[in-house]
């Protein structure tokens, strides 16, 4: 284990270097998880409008229509004066402007006409209520053509209840994404980038100058020296993950430990261990000789932003058109971003979804297996080259 | 020990080795001597396989030299043209990393380190960082780290590049001293008065080419010329030249900015009959020297261009 004692004694005196790369990283990863977690607005919320009624009508069919509307918003009466109505939608004290005309029941119910409303331009609430009025008048149609009185209509309506929806919340996180989410969701950024730059500043020291040609002469094995060598990047490779899912646990604590998901993301992290390792070791033996911290430079930038841009990491899959996701899922970035939408948005772990979260981990695995059959050839050809 | 048959290699339409020939013997410090671009070191990596050769072969303690013969690459030692150290271990974490690569055993091998430390004589240096070593104890240290495992062969390719005298006498030294010890070395080298001063036997490579192999001493019995003899701030007309060429043993004369040089064959009072000559014409002239014939004789003569051309 020669050269693999050599590895770890190499990044030993690299080790001011990976703690800097790794700090630097892990702070710019807190603060893309901060600055995404403060745009993160809830995914159901119930909307309350603030309804003017100019009741032209005073009846009880007209009354029992407003009724209605105060189950879901706040409702005012207002006169029937333009001045006074568009300044009150101005200085936004209204948001919607209903005017029931005289003779509701007949013109609106028997002969379909629409009622007049005025509401501030643009405003997706005024929507909602439409779809009310409408459900409203709708009924009250149905309870008609029923053969119901007005008496027996009004209770009819008055008896009608908004729809119940209950939702299941497996996370506990009313249907946001937890912190911890984020913080997973940064981490191939942060392994793809601290191991690219680790490893290509370990890999450069036995690309310098003669010493290829030293260990190609000796008497260890080109394999055994790369296998050595992958050993070393895994010893490291573990290392640096104890301390990123330290520092998770830290930051999250009883809301990360508590999560159903959890041996899931520590899962889904490995493989991103893995594929991030062979990814770092391929950068570190293609970079090399002159110039090499900026040709690392610009490979790790081009390749951790690439992917992470393209695979979900910065932007959500869910928004990502279908031809970048389709370009996407030859990255394995992509796969465990994946992996974590599926955790992040169903926690409880159900039959299918832990087959698909399975799926995912399996396809990165398969990623780092090629990756590392790579970097053997690539040792075997270099070989042929001194 | 060591044969090598016809051997071709091509970079291209380059024929860097052209049919080579070579047989080494066990106990001997053999160089491989040429100037820079004769094929030395494609000669040395296709020994060591590190390099695809077109054809011929490569024969090494009775075995066949291929990449995957470990057994032969384990008594090997190798100390390369450039200096192929980690500049991020000491100098004792270094000859232990190489040696490592070819003892295991953690006793044995610690053994080994501090004599091949000793060896070189950096005692002193066995906790500092390659950075801060001087261009010969880097020499001395590449050497140690060639060296610590105790092989069979040797393989030194050009080590005294850009070294100081000093570092350079200590480093042949130590060469002399692992051939006395056992191992057989291989040389190369473009400086003739190391190879002439360190090597039992010599094979001078051009073109990829052994054109001459043999011992010092045979190698200068191939040539014509037996002393060759150099007068300074001379001042002569064609006619005197002529005359020169004219004397007994002289076979070669010129004549180049007042300086005249002289090469005679094999044969005893040339310098005596040439200042006698020159007594006699009472022509004055500066400094003297008189030569045997170097290695760069042999080249010139054979080739016809210099050594160092």
């Amino acid at each position: 284990m020669t050269v693999y004692k050599g590895y770890l004694r190499i990044i030993k005196r690299n080790m001011n270097l990976i703690l800097m790369y790794l700090g630097i990283f892990m702070a710019i990863t807190v603060m893309f998880q901060t600055f995404a977690e403060e745009g993160n607005y809830g995914n159901f919320q119930a909307e309350s409008v603030k309804v003017a009624v100019v009741d032209e009508d005073g009846g009880a069919f007209s009354s029992a229509f407003q009724d209605y509307l105060r189950q879901f918003h706040e409702v005012k009466k207002m006169k029937k004066d333009k001045a006074l109505m568009q300044e009150e939608l101005f200085y936004r004290n209204t948001e919607y402007i209903v005017r029931i005309p005289a003779d509701f029941f007949d013109a609106c119910v028997k002969g379909g006409e629409k009622l007049q409303i005025t509401n501030v331009p643009g405003s997706y609430t005024a929507f909602y209520v439409d779809q009310q009025i409408n459900s409203f008048l709708y009924m009250a149609g149905v309870y008609d053509a029923a053969g119901l009185t007005e008496e027996e209509m009004i209770q009819a309506l008055g008896d009608l209840e908004p729809a119940r929806v209950e939702l299941t919340d497996g996370s506990g996180t009313a249907g946001e994404m937890p912190a911890y989410g984020w913080f997973f969701r940064y981490i191939p950024y942060l392994f793809l980038s601290v191991f690219c730059y680790v490893m290509g500043n370990v890999l450069s020291a036995f690309h310098k100058g003669d010493l290829p040609k030293r260990m190609q002469a000796s008497a260890v094995s080109q394999r055994r020296q790369s296998m050595e060598g992958l050993l070393a990047a895994a010893t490291i490779g573990a290392g640096l993950w104890g301390i990123v899912i330290l520092a998770a646990f830290l930051l999250y604590g009883k809301r990360m430990t508590g999560s159903p998901g959890l041996a899931f993301y520590l899962l889904n992290s490995l493989a991103m261990l893995l594929v991030s390792l062979a990814v770092s070791y391929l950068v570190g033996m293609v970079v090399g000789g002159k110039n090499m911290q900026n040709k690392l430079n610009g490979i790790v930038n081009v390749l951790t932003l690439g992917m992470c841009f393209l695979c979900g990491t910065f932007v959500p899959l869910d928004v990502m058109s279908k031809s970048v996701k389709t370009v996407a899922q030859f990255l394995p970035v992509y796969w465990y971003e994946l992996v974590n939408e599926y955790l992040v948005e169903y926690d409880g772990m159900a039959g299918s979804m832990r087959g698909q979260i399975l799926e995912g981990i399996g396809i990165q695995l398969v990623f780092a297996a090629a990756l590392i059959c790579v970097v053997l050839a690539l040792a075997k050809w270099k070989k042929g080259r001194v | 020990m060591i044969q090598i048959e016809n051997l071709v290699k091509r970079y291209g339409n380059l024929v860097a080795l052209d049919h080579l020939n070579l047989q080494i013997q066990e106990g001997e410090v053999f160089g491989l001597l040429g100037p820079n671009g004769s094929g030395k070191t494609t000669a040395i990596n296709c020994m060591l396989a590190l390099l695809k050769y077109d054809r011929g072969s490569i024969r090494i303690l009775g075995e066949e030299m291929t990449p995957d013969n470990y057994r032969v690459k384990q008594q090997i030692g190798i100390v390369l043209q450039n200096v192929a150290v980690f500049d991020e271990l000491t100098v004792y974490e270094n000859i232990d990393y190489f040696c490592g690569l070819y003892v295991r055993e953690k006793e044995k091998r610690k053994q080994l380190v501090e004599e091949a430390v000793q060896f070189v004589g950096l005692e002193e240096f066995v906790k500092t960082r390659p950075g801060k070593l001087s261009g010969g104890l880097l020499r001395r240290l590449n050497i140690a780290c060639g060296i610590a495992h105790k092989p069979k062969i040797i393989i030194l390719d050009e080590p005294t590049v850009a070294v100081d005298p000093q570092s350079r006498n200590r480093i042949l030294e130590g060469i002399q001293e692992l051939n006395r010890q056992g191992s057989t070395i291989i040389y190369t080298s473009h400086y003739m008065e190391e190879v002439e001063q360190i090597c039992t036997r010599i094979a001078i490579l051009d073109h990829g080419r052994s054109i001459a192999v043999g011992t010092k001493e045979e190698l200068k019995n191939m040539i014509k010329t037996g002393e060759t003899v150099t007068i300074e701030g001379v001042l002569l007309t064609p006619e005197q030249i002529l005359s020169v060429r004219e004397l007994p043993h002289v076979f070669s004369v010129e004549y180049e900015e007042q300086i005249l040089t002289v090469r005679c064959t094999k044969a005893e009072h040339n310098l005596i009959r040439l200042l006698h000559y020159l007594q006699e014409q009472e022509i004055p002239f500066g400094r003297v020297f008189s030569e045997l014939p170097t290695l760069n004789d042999v080249f010139l003569e054979i080739t016809g261009t210099k050594l160092r051309d």
